[in-house]
């Protein structure tokens, strides 16, 4: 039969808590430790002891107090699975089949189960009603309505020292420091990948959330901010330690660390964004929604009025090699920024611009001809990333073109800046727009 | 809360201008370090410098995975232990872990009290005061200055590679005891040997490398720059530790095993001349005080992280039971062994024995680590790599056996 979880994500903690299974007497009383389960005999339903357990198997998924699927048994020299179906009785003294054969099939790990022993027991877990991090050092099972389930994880010291007394010395585990199940997030680095707990992690509040992510292990860190909304991922960022913070976004992808920062308020963004090694930032800006991009470009001393600040990032860039076709095909996919592109970039190995291909033209090109036989005039027209708004005016108007490419020293495309950027610009800055009744 | 869990940690953090394997592999010019390598030119001459050929290659080879392991799995070696292996085995390591860094607690301090007697002061009074100052330093949190003080003093030990060459050694002899593979199975070699292996590839410098990859944010994108660190840093601490074996050869080589720290001191001489043995007590107090508060610090860090304790970590010093109780035992063991009575050089060179025989345990779960797949993905030892490292490991392991079979059967 079918548990269903005992009590939505989304109750207030203190509804929560007294949900927990742990919480039920019937359940206290009828743990059984999953470290203290290894090496214990495996018996058929005839009383026959077939082989010792290794590992116990849990199905991954959303429900809070996830099923066991089944047991790895050592037989002999092989590696056998026990599905949990033919499970007659799983006690702390072993486990009994309900069957009086065994067929031993091989235990192949699947993506959809954990093995607890392997993958959970000794590893970082976060405690999410006590806000910390702790080490699984035992976990508990229990026999919750006709199915086995993990339900409790042991954090106090004594059970360390139980599992590493000989076995004849072991009694019976007593449960000292027990965290329910249903307030541990794990992790897919250390095993179990919990969705549902998505919902506890929003609960949080930020400064804990600062706080475990300081504690955890890189993996396990990468995967808490990766479960994290942004919202609540920036707050936390702002809560952070400076050193500890630079790690985070060290090991962070670009994409992510933009989507972060977007959600910060605009100070702590600029400050985040300032700690970024230089050539990781202009990654990270390049992936910032435009409009968040130029209202931080000025804070970051970049200057608004220079063409780094006014310039899209987005850019097509194409090699000379491609065909038409496929450079059309790329840009279907960019269908989100069709207002940005205004044309096709064609660079050689090193990055350099080659030529700056109008859709027009693509348009008109043979699919299987190469970008190649598109290179020629018009030339593409080029301002310096640090060139003023007059040079880019003048740019503009000079070559009677809709957008110019912005490249950097070495002549690498760094963004384009499209005649509506420069209109922009000139109807918002009240200096500039002096210059727009100046003849030229 | 947090703010004072980041001082613990921040204590732990290398110096930024410095690389994590520089200071990690340079560690290993201890006070125990010094002594072992003076009493090795003292005693054998120049006919352990084969011998350190053979041990730069595997603390190379150490290094290089210890780094690695801390790159690719962001955590450190003691938590991954824990992880990785059977808790019983886990255990085990972490026990002689913290034998092995008691071992080296008891020497430094050692090299205080053996550095204040140079300079006129009794041990008596020099081991305790520095043990109750250095736990009060880091406890209540100003260590972070005493360090670059201390850091500042062992600059003195540069003065060995110059010592090695304005004391005149027999360049021949040098060459051919480097280049020409010997070995000595008589009972002082090789109890020499171990001290050599033990104070080289201390277990404490695994960890430490290790955790400070994973402190400086270093990622598997990284590697190349953070494997040059390592070897480069593994080669220069050799070449200064073979320069203090020959410089103490020239001066007092052939003289039988090195007897005090004042002896050590000749070897400055060429350098500095008369003030040879105040420099040589400046060097070694430094190195020595250093090495004091980091390695009890970086252990009982890592085995609060191991048994669980992390939050321990984050409490101020009252709430941090675990792991201030752990660094309070090291010091205490530290300085009261330092104190029994007998000769100071002669108990340096033990707890580098000590070092020696226990290394190789370590290395064998670093050496396991290292070649899981499952653990390392593509950044899993290579072939090749992992033989040789296998053949380091079980040579230092046969060696550790030897000297221990030799010292339980009186050999």
């Amino acid at each position: 039969m079918k548990v269903t979880t005992v009590v939505s994500t989304a109750v207030r903690p203190m509804r929560r808590r007294h949900g927990r299974l742990l919480a039920l007497e019937q359940v206290r009383e009828r743990l059984v430790s999953v470290a203290g389960l290894v090496g214990r005999p495996v018996a058929l339903a005839d009383g026959r002891e077939v082989g010792r357990i290794v590992d116990v198997v849990v199905r991954r998924g959303t429900e809070q107090y996830p099923a066991v699927a089944g047991l790895v048994v050592r037989v002999g020299r092989r590696k056998a699975w026990v599905h949990a179906e033919v499970l007659g009785s799983l006690e702390s003294t072993g486990a009994r089949m309900n069957s009086a054969r065994l067929d031993v099939r091989d235990f192949e790990p699947r993506p959809d189960e954990v093995a607890l022993v392997r993958d959970v027991l000794d590893h970082q877990l976060v405690d999410v009603d006590g806000i910390q991090v702790v080490r699984a050092n035992d976990l508990y099972l229990a026999r919750v309505v006709d199915t086995e389930r993990l339900v409790g994880v042991e954090v106090g010291g004594r059970s360390l020292l139980r599992r590493l007394a000989p076995s004849w010395m072991r009694r019976a585990p007593v449960p000292e420091r027990l965290i329910d199940w249903g307030a541990i997030r794990s992790f897919e680095s250390g095993g179990v990948q919990l969705d549902r707990a998505r919902g506890d992690l929003e609960r949080l509040r930020p400064a804990d959330v600062a706080h475990l992510l300081e504690e955890l292990g890189r993996a396990q860190r990468q995967e808490l901010l990766a479960a994290l909304g942004d919202h609540l991922a920036a707050d936390a960022l702002e809560e952070m330690e400076e050193d500890e913070r630079d790690q985070l976004l060290r090991e962070t992808t670009p994409e992510r660390t933009a989507a972060i920062v977007a959600a910060m308020e605009p100070d702590e963004a600029v400050e985040t964004l300032r700690e970024i090694p230089a050539d990781q930032r202009s990654t990270v800006l390049r992936h910032l929604p435009a409009p968040v991009r130029e209202r931080l470009a000025p804070l970051l001393d970049l200057d608004p009025d220079v063409a780094g600040g006014m310039m899209t990032s987005t850019l097509v860039r194409a090699r000379a090699s491609e065909s038409v076709r496929e450079v059309i095909g790329r840009l279907a996919a960019l269908s989100d920024h069709r207002d940005d592109i205004d044309g096709v970039l064609v660079v050689d190995e090193r990055g350099v611009l080659v030529d700056d291909i109008s859709l027009f033209e693509l348009l008109m090109a043979d699919g299987d001809a190469p970008v190649e036989s598109l290179v020629g005039e018009p030339w593409p027209v080029t301002v310096s990333i640090d060139a003023s708004i007059d040079e880019v005016v003048d740019a503009v108007l000079g070559n009677r073109r809709s957008s110019v490419v912005v490249v950097d020293d070495e002549g690498r495309p760094e963004g384009r800046i499209l005649t509506d950027d420069v209109l922009d610009h000139l109807v918002t800055s009240p200096r500039s727009a002096r210059r727009v009744g100046r003849p030229t | 809360m947090i703010r004072l869990r980041r001082r613990w940690k921040r204590l732990l953090a290398p110096l930024a201008v410095l690389g994590p394997g520089l200071i990690a592999a340079n560690a290993g010019n201890d006070a125990g370090g010094i002594a072992t390598y003076a009493s090795a030119g003292s005693e054998f001459v120049y006919r352990t410098l084969f011998v350190m050929v053979l041990v730069t290659v595997a603390l190379v080879v150490v290094q290089e995975m210890s780094a690695r392991l801390g790159a690719v799995t962001g955590s450190g070696l003691v938590a991954l232990i824990r992880e990785q292996f059977p808790l019983r085995l886990a255990a085990f390591s972490v026990v002689c872990l913290m034998v092995a860094n008691v071992g080296l607690v008891v020497s430094e301090f050692a090299g205080i009290g053996a550095a204040m007697e140079l300079l006129g002061v009794s041990r008596w009074l020099a081991v305790p005061i520095a043990a109750v100052g250095l736990w009060a330093l880091v406890v209540f949190g100003s260590y972070r200055y005493a360090e670059r003080l201390f850091l500042l003093l062992t600059l003195v030990f540069l003065a060995y590679p110059i010592a090695a060459v304005l004391g005149h050694p027999d360049w021949t002899q040098v060459a051919r005891s480097t280049a020409l593979p010997h070995l000595s199975f008589e009972h002082g070699y090789l109890l020499m040997v171990v001290a050599l292996i033990g104070t080289t590839i201390t277990p404490y410098m695994q960890l430490y490398q290790a955790a400070a990859v994973v402190e400086r944010g270093g990622t598997a994108d990284d590697l190349p720059a953070i494997r040059a660190d390592a070897i480069t840093g593994s080669v220069f601490a050799n070449v200064i530790s073979m320069c203090i074996i020959i410089a103490t050869a020239a001066a007092i080589g052939g003289s039988g095993p090195l007897t005090s720290a004042s002896q050590a001191a000749l070897a400055l001489e060429p350098v500095v001349g008369a003030s040879a043995t105040t420099l040589f007590a400046i060097g070694l107090l430094g190195a020595s005080a250093l090495a004091a508060a980091v390695v009890p610090l970086s252990t009982s860090y890592a085995v609060a992280e191991a048994i669980g304790a992390e939050r321990s970590v984050s409490r101020r010093p009252r709430d941090a039971k675990v792991f201030v109780g752990l660094f309070t035992a090291q010091i205490v063991v530290g300085a009261a062994v330092a104190l029994v009575p007998g000769n100071l050089i002669g108990l340096l060179l033990n707890m580098q024995v000590l070092n020696g025989v226990i290394s190789p345990v370590l290395l064998t779960f670093i050496l396991v680590l290292a070649g899981r797949r499952r653990l390392m993905g593509d950044h899993v030892n290579r072939h090749w790599f992992h033989r040789l490292a296998t053949v380091c490991v079980v040579t230092v392991g046969v060696l550790a056996a030897i000297v221990t079979v030799q010292a339980l059967f009186g050999g």
